[in-house]
């Protein structure tokens, strides 16, 4: 090989100190550009084209904040449930870890959109529910065995050194989990919660197959009422865009900022 | 003569295996109150086992541990009683890295002593001084040095008044300047009459503080005498080896 070739013929993957941080500035505006470009995008269709744009636009307020609705409710549902399957999933009582277990096996083995399904006619048959409320509860079935495994690896990820410690100062297993090991825990946990939320954000619109008036289905009504199939899913998807833009964001900052406390 | 002379911790026959290993193989010993015992012996000898399965750290195979008149290896104890009484110090220190060194030293007082939040600050304040770190009362353990958490360590421990001190090689990963000031607490302790059990490899500490040195190598207990005895004519070829190979 000879040497004169140029030393820039290759791409560079960094790596260890090279890999470059989220401060720096390609990065940064990446998300930028992203963000402020599809923002810049539904003004410049809801002005340039108020039809069926705008109308597009008026139609689907209530769209978005049941798809808040739901993911929020999923979610903090999702985050007790989580709790209980991590705590069960680490517990050595046999039976409690054997039933937690088969929870996540299961649920993590079975398509969302058939658990949604299933869940919404199995709940159907039993109780009278309104469909919002069976929505979350399906969501928040299935992300709980998810977030189940985000506060076991974050319990686990405790040095054992620190049950130890608060065991041999009398505490009992329960006070140390609730003193010593699950406040610490918290801190690993978030930044996986805070991407669990995004997915949920996105998988919620599979809701839109029940009876519930999420942002999707909104659209769809919209949709085959006017016949605007291409416009209208060009908003949904800016909209779900922007929305999820600006909660990696919120998270990112939140991470940072819970790093910057150690 | 002491009117109770039960001693502190009483092992008998006690033996336990890590699947085929044998870590502990029919150890028998005992730690009269107010004595200083200091465990010796190579890695893998199974010390610290034998140390952690005095407040059940580790589960034992057979045998007894009768620790303060409880048998602990009775599954029915509530070893919680147990462990209030018996403190531990940590080779890797564990101190609680999300709250402050107060806080550390408050939390169990709090919970499981049941103590005033007054009186728990007063406590800890009080032992703070004593390690020589009050200084620090407010500051988060992760800014402090080896040797500076390891006596808070120890200052946690003795917040709860424990009738007696387990050490596992509570030098082992400290720097060797920082080494110093954590065996003067210890001394300082033991010459206030703490009962102690130590495993170490500090041998100028088990020469000048150990009432009583335990030499073991392969999960057994090779040999037990003073410390005189122990290091200028012991018994034992291994001990002799040993001791040929650290002085």
């Amino acid at each position: 090989m000879s040497t004169s070739e140029s030393p820039q013929s290759h791409i560079d993957v960094g790596d260890g100190a090279a890999i470059p941080t989220k401060s720096d500035v390609g990065l940064f505006t990446a998300w930028r550009i992203a963000f402020v470009g599809s923002i810049a995008c539904c003004i410049f269709l809801a002005v340039y084209k108020p039809d069926p744009y705008l109308a597009i636009f008026k139609f689907v307020p209530d769209g978005i904040l049941v798809t808040f609705k739901v993911t929020v409710g999923a979610i903090l549902l999702a985050i007790v449930l989580g709790l209980f399957t991590g705590l069960g999933r680490i517990s050595t009582n046999r039976l409690v870890n054997g039933i937690a277990s088969l929870y996540v096996e299961v649920i993590r083995g079975i398509p969302l959109l058939v658990q949604i399904f299933y869940i919404y006619y199995a709940l159907g048959r039993f109780v009278r529910i309104p469909d919002l409320f069976s929505a979350i509860i399906a969501m928040a079935v299935c992300y709980g065995a998810y977030m189940g495994e985000v506060f076991r690896a974050g319990i686990q990820s405790i040095p054992k050194g620190q049950m130890e410690a608060a065991l041999s100062l009398g505490m009992s297993r329960r006070q140390a989990m609730r003193h010593v090991i699950l406040p610490q825990s918290i801190k690993v946990v978030l930044p996986p919660i805070g991407n669990e939320f995004i997915a949920l954000l996105k998988d919620s619109s599979l809701v839109s197959i029940l009876a519930v008036s999420d942002l999707l289905r909104r659209c769809r009504e919209f949709a085959s009422e006017s016949f605007t199939y291409f416009e209208t899913y060009t908003v949904i998807a800016l909209i779900y865009l922007v929305i999820t833009l600006f909660f990696s964001k919120l998270i990112g900052i939140m991470e940072e900022r819970l790093n910057a406390g150690k | 003569m002491r009117e109770n002379s039960r001693p502190m911790i009483e092992a008998r026959n006690v033996s336990k295996h890590f699947g085929s290993f044998r870590a502990l193989h029919d150890v028998s010993f005992s730690v009269a109150a107010n004595e200083k015992v200091v465990i010796i012996g190579p890695s893998g000898s199974g010390k610290s086992t034998l140390l952690r399965s005095i407040n059940r750290l580790e589960t034992i195979d057979s045998g007894s541990i009768i620790v303060d008149g409880v048998n602990i290896a009775d599954p029915k104890v509530d070893i919680c009683n147990v462990r209030e009484e018996v403190g531990m110090v940590f080779q890797s220190f564990n101190l609680f890295p999300h709250k402050t060194v107060l806080e550390n030293l408050t939390l169990a007082q709090l919970v499981v002593r049941k103590r005033s939040r007054a009186e728990a600050a007063d406590r800890a304040m009080e032992l703070l001084k004593k390690v020589g770190i009050a200084e620090k009362a407010s500051a988060y353990p992760g800014k402090l040095s080896g040797g500076q958490q390891q006596r808070v360590a120890i200052a946690r421990s003795l917040a709860m008044n424990p009738k007696m001190m387990l050490f596992d090689e509570p030098t082992s990963a400290l720097d060797p300047e920082m080494i110093g000031e954590v065996l003067d607490v210890m001394k300082d302790l033991a010459r206030e009459g703490m009962t102690m059990a130590v495993v170490t490899h500090e041998m100028g500490f088990a020469r000048e503080v150990a009432d009583k040195v335990i030499f073991m190598d392969q999960g057994a207990i090779v040999e037990v005498g003073t410390p005189e005895h122990f290091f200028t004519n012991p018994s034992h070829e291994r001990a002799r080896q040993f001791l040929s190979q650290i002085l």
